[in-house]
């Protein structure tokens, strides 16, 4: 135990050190960060006195005489724990040292008492509550690097093979604080406090309080992190297995396992049940049901009977259409009606071609055919029958037997 | 029975339940009271509940296994047989496309467009692809590798190992039916001694 010195003067001697080196930290964060994270720190970014500074100050040192400078552990320790460095951060068990270290504690305070000594006594008094607060807030950091570790899945790892090792390695650590937790007896602090109220408050209800809230976080983060484990492993085994299994299935294309379908104990894996689709159809067998059976025909989506007014249909042509062809189109439809009326006329069988000279009309041959064809198939089959239709066709060459229609005939259909 | 309607229609058309595809019918399922219900209303239709070795999915199976019943079982296992390796290829470009370091689980969420986008870039895992979706099972016979993967997330969600949970947003979640196909490869492995391991080798620990 380190002799205590209440002596005013030794006191602002030690504020001053201490005030100053954690001022060196703040001064070099970066080059302190950064030497974190590389494992060393580089020397040509410090000046030769700030060098020095930083190593007495014991926030730098050499292993080694070979190897660069360093931070001390208790440093980078200090910087895992504040940024939650999973991969660095030390959860320190030692529960033993701290009891002893009250335990020794409470008797100075004791003695300093007894002498009368209320100074001594106060001072003993205020670094007992430190301990007992280290004590707890061991745990507490403790408690948290787990838990972060288990919220983030050990994500601070990549590969599953680390993850796993990670996870036994915070079990171990685990069963370390619960073994620590167990060396805690509450009879012997009880005795360590009788008749003194301070201590009563202090190493009993404060104490007890906050080490059984550890405890049980403490049975919690174990039962997450074996469930945890065990998922771990499980996902491991299904790769394992995919992979194999696909390297077997290709190294052995027509492998075939056994039939099992047809083994007297069917493998319940394998039972699996063709599909059933239930039909049903309406049951108008039931008077009562009638109302809502003719509620359902009502509400069904009714075949709205498509009666366009010409007038749309004229005027969307119009749109698309350039006027002067729609207007020798009209023209063109309204010659071919007049040559079915004069064949209705005549009642006999009519030439298109004929008509077409005969009448001097200004139509192309080919169209004239055509649109008198069109003319025909858009009839009604009704009034189709009233028709026939006679083509005058010829091959295209004598080597080809594609018809071509040289003209067509129609005739007025003898009823 | 009645509030069981619809589970057993699912269940009846072939549907495998499980936490994922239908969570209230997947609790039900599991209390023994609604098992028994089920399947004595079953029991005239010749099927019964089945579940894999963790019960984490339910199926329907046949209570009686009659003639027609054996030869339905002999395709339906033909068929399985020959999913095998192009399912547990699938598996196998999904983990490594996507760099998990576990194969998929159910409830995983893949999204169709990471999957396309990763996979364009690389030459092997294209080709991978490639070859995968002129499988049978997939039966591809686009060249486009959106298609192909369109088709191939298709397939799985058609044969219940995806499920689509919005039918305009390409991103699919895996069902308990993989969970089923993993123990089927299990069954077979352990059936029939393939040396096919599932747990790391000492060596590799060490």
């Amino acid at each position: 135990m380190a002799p205590l010195d209440p002596t005013p003067g030794i006191a602002s001697n030690l504020f001053n050190t201490g005030a100053e080196r954690l001022a060196l930290l703040g001064k070099y964060h970066k080059q302190l960060m950064q030497g974190y994270l590389d494992g060393y720190v580089d020397e040509t970014a410090f000046s030769e006195g700030a060098l020095k500074k930083l190593i007495a100050a014991r926030i730098l040192w050499r292993p080694d005489e070979q190897q660069p400078l360093a931070l001390r552990p208790l440093v980078s320790e200090l910087i895992a724990s504040m940024v939650a460095d999973e991969n660095r951060r030390q959860i320190n068990a030692d529960v033993a040292e701290k009891l002893e270290q009250i335990r020794n504690r409470v008797q100075a305070y004791r003695d300093a008492q007894y002498k009368g000594d209320y100074a001594v006594a106060e001072l003993q008094l205020q670094r007992l509550t430190e301990h007992v607060h280290d004590l707890s807030g061991q745990f507490e950091e403790a408690i948290d690097s787990l838990w972060h570790r288990l919220n983030s899945d050990f994500g601070f790892v990549s590969s599953l093979d680390d993850k796993i090792r990670e996870n036994e390695r915070a079990q171990k650590q685990l069963r370390r604080l619960l073994d620590g937790l167990d060396l805690l007896d509450f009879t012997e602090l009880i005795e360590l406090s009788e008749g003194n109220n301070h201590l009563r408050k202090l190493l009993v209800s404060q104490l007890q309080s906050q080490l059984s809230s550890h405890h049980s976080s403490l049975l919690e983060v174990q039962k997450r992190l074996v469930e945890l484990l065990a998922k771990f492993r499980q996902q491991q085994s299904r790769s394992l297995l995919i992979s194999n299994m696909v390297a077997f299935l290709r190294q052995h294309p027509k492998y075939q396992p056994a039939d099992y379908p047809n083994r007297s104990e069917l493998p319940d894996l394998f039972n699996q049940a063709s599909a059933i689709r239930p039909q049903a159809a309406i049951a108008l067998d039931k008077a009562s049901e009638r109302q809502i059976l003719a509620e359902l025909v009502r509400a069904l989506p009714r075949q709205v009977a498509v009666t366009l007014s010409d007038t749309p249909s004229a005027s969307f042509s119009e749109l698309l259409q350039d006027e002067e062809i729609a207007a020798r189109q009209l023209a063109l439809k309204t010659d071919v009606e007049n040559f079915y009326l004069r064949v209705i006329d005549r009642g006999g069988s009519l030439s298109a071609l004929e008509y077409l000279t005969e009448q001097q009309l200004p139509w192309d041959s080919e169209i004239w055919l055509y649109q008198i064809l069109a003319e025909y198939q858009a009839l009604p089959a009704s009034e189709k029958q009233m028709f026939r239709l006679q083509r005058e066709e010829s091959p295209a060459s004598a080597v080809n037997s594609l018809y071509l229609i040289r003209d067509i005939s129609i005739g007025l259909q003898a009823a | 029975m009645l509030q069981h309607g619809p589970l057993l229609e699912r269940l009846l058309a072939g549907d495998f339940i499980c936490r994922i595809t239908d969570e209230d019918a997947y609790r039900h399922l599991s209390l023994e009271q609604t098992q028994q219900d089920i399947n004595h209303y079953l029991r005239p239709l010749n099927r019964r509940l089945v579940s894999n070795d963790d019960q984490s999915v339910y199926f329907l199976g046949y209570y009686e296994l009659n003639k027609e019943a054996r030869e339905q079982l002999s395709q339906q296992f033909a068929q399985t047989v020959q999913s095998l390796l192009p399912l547990l290829e699938w598996l196998q470009l999904v983990q490594e496309t996507l760099g998990r370091d576990s194969a998929l689980t159910a409830g995983d969420t893949i999204k169709l467009q990471e999957f396309v986008l990763r996979t364009e870039d690389n030459q092997s895992l294209r080709q991978r692809l490639n070859t995968l979706a002129s499988d049978r099972f997939f039966n591809s016979q686009s060249e486009q590798l959106d298609s192909q993967v369109k088709l191939i997330f298709r397939r799985l969600k058609e044969h219940g190992y995806l499920l689509q949970p919005h039918a305009d947003r390409q991103y699919y979640i895996v069902t308990g039916k993989i969970d089923y196909l993993i123990d089927v490869i299990r069954f077979i492995r352990d059936e029939e001694h393939l040396p096919v391991e599932d747990t790391p080798q000492q060596e590799a620990l060490l």
